[in-house]
């Protein structure tokens, strides 16, 4: 199959410099700062809640108490460099919390289940759609589909690798507890798995 | 730095297909995303920040139940605090009491706080605290603290 043209690759990601500055700027009182910083880490945060597959309603709730931890804790945290791996910790840890209390989690999933409704897209839902992409969705929709046939430690890993702007792995193993030399070797797997359901 | 080259750009290709999916079918929902840009508004800029010492949910013993209360303790250097939390309805049930025992003034933090009188013995109930982060401010004499947030 064809996939979309891919604008962007790890190598390119986002200047961490810049994250630092706006955590910095955020921390001294300057609300825009703290507005940028959220729409920079949310997608990390929300991917790694995704990879514990909770159900939505502790799912929202875990991302939720994630931000207002870091909010309070802006005066406090020392590496402002590792906020996010700060942010992908705290949600993993919040996250093993409701696992061990409930197991309330997602059994199976499909594209149905996870599919946003229709008032909350992101702004970059919008403008996809506003693409005319409908091709390029559906190729899109095929490789989500694929996603959701791996295995739970290759879905674990690649949602929160997927999250946007691309993480670090210093961010993906606080998100994931795992050992960052571990994250290449897997990734690389994981990704032979989903080209081949693809082919 | 370059971005490609063989097999790399091939997995890099992929994972970049991947994460626009996951832009399309499973982004951040945008009432999230607002609920985190207000924690601005609501942080505790000067009070000092009381931990998590204790969590019935923590541990391998741990249990969620709708009969099962949780109990949570919260330690700052001068004071603390200790909770019991049960579920009522879709809301919660909140009975607590500052630690060491003292008249104070307490308030679930939040974007719409409620503020509550305790007893002499610091002891105060909260009934309807709707689902979601659970933080509380409170004031003992001129000792101020906040508590750590937790997902209830």
């Amino acid at each position: 199959m064809t996939i979309p043209d891919a604008p962007d690759v790890r190598a390119c990601r986002v200047d961490i410099d810049s994250t630092g500055a706006l955590f910095q700027a955020a921390a001294k009182g300057d609300a825009a700062a703290w507005e940028a910083l959220v729409g920079r880490l949310s997608p990390l945060v929300w991917s790694v809640v995704r990879s514990h597959r909770l159900i939505d309603a502790d799912a929202h709730e875990v991302f939720q108490t994630t931000w207002f931890r870091l909010a309070d804790n802006l005066t406090r945290i020392k590496e402002p460099d590792k906020v996010g791996s700060w942010l992908a910790s705290t949600a993993r840890h919040e996250c093993l919390k409701v696992i061990r209390g409930s197991r309330r989690v997602v059994p199976t999933s499909d594209v149905d289940v996870l599919s946003p409704e229709a008032d909350d897209r992101s702004p970059e839902q919008a403008v996809l759609d506003a693409e005319e992409a409908a091709g390029q969705e559906a190729a899109l929709r095929r490789v989500w589909q694929a996603y959701e046939q791996l295995s739970d430690s290759c879905r674990r890993l690649l949602r929160v690798l997927m999250a946007s702007p691309p993480p670090s792995y210093a961010e993906i193993a606080a998100g994931l507890g795992i050992a960052i030399g571990s994250i290449g070797p897997t990734r690389g797997r994981c990704l032979g798995h989903l080209r081949r359901l693809l082919t | 730095m370059t971005c490609v080259n063989g097999d790399v750009n091939d997995d890099a290709e992929l994972e970049n297909a991947l994460r626009r999916a996951a832009e399309l079918l499973d982004p951040v929902p945008a009432s999230l995303m607002e609920v985190a840009v207000e924690a601005f508004r609501f942080r505790t800029v000067d009070a000092e920040l009381a931990a998590l010492t204790f969590d019935s949910m923590a541990g391998t013993a741990a249990v969620r139940g709708p009969a099962q209360a949780r109990v949570l303790g919260f330690g700052g250097q001068e004071a603390g605090l200790d909770l019991e939390i049960t579920a009522a309805g879709p809301s919660h049930r909140v009975v607590g009491q500052v630690t060491p025992p003292a008249h104070a003034v307490v308030e679930v933090r939040g974007d719409t706080p409620v503020s509550v009188t305790t007893d002499a013995l610091g002891r105060f109930i909260v009934d309807r605290v709707p689902p979601g982060p659970l933080s509380f401010r409170c004031r003992v004499g001129d000792v101020v603290f906040t508590t750590e947030w937790v997902t209830v």
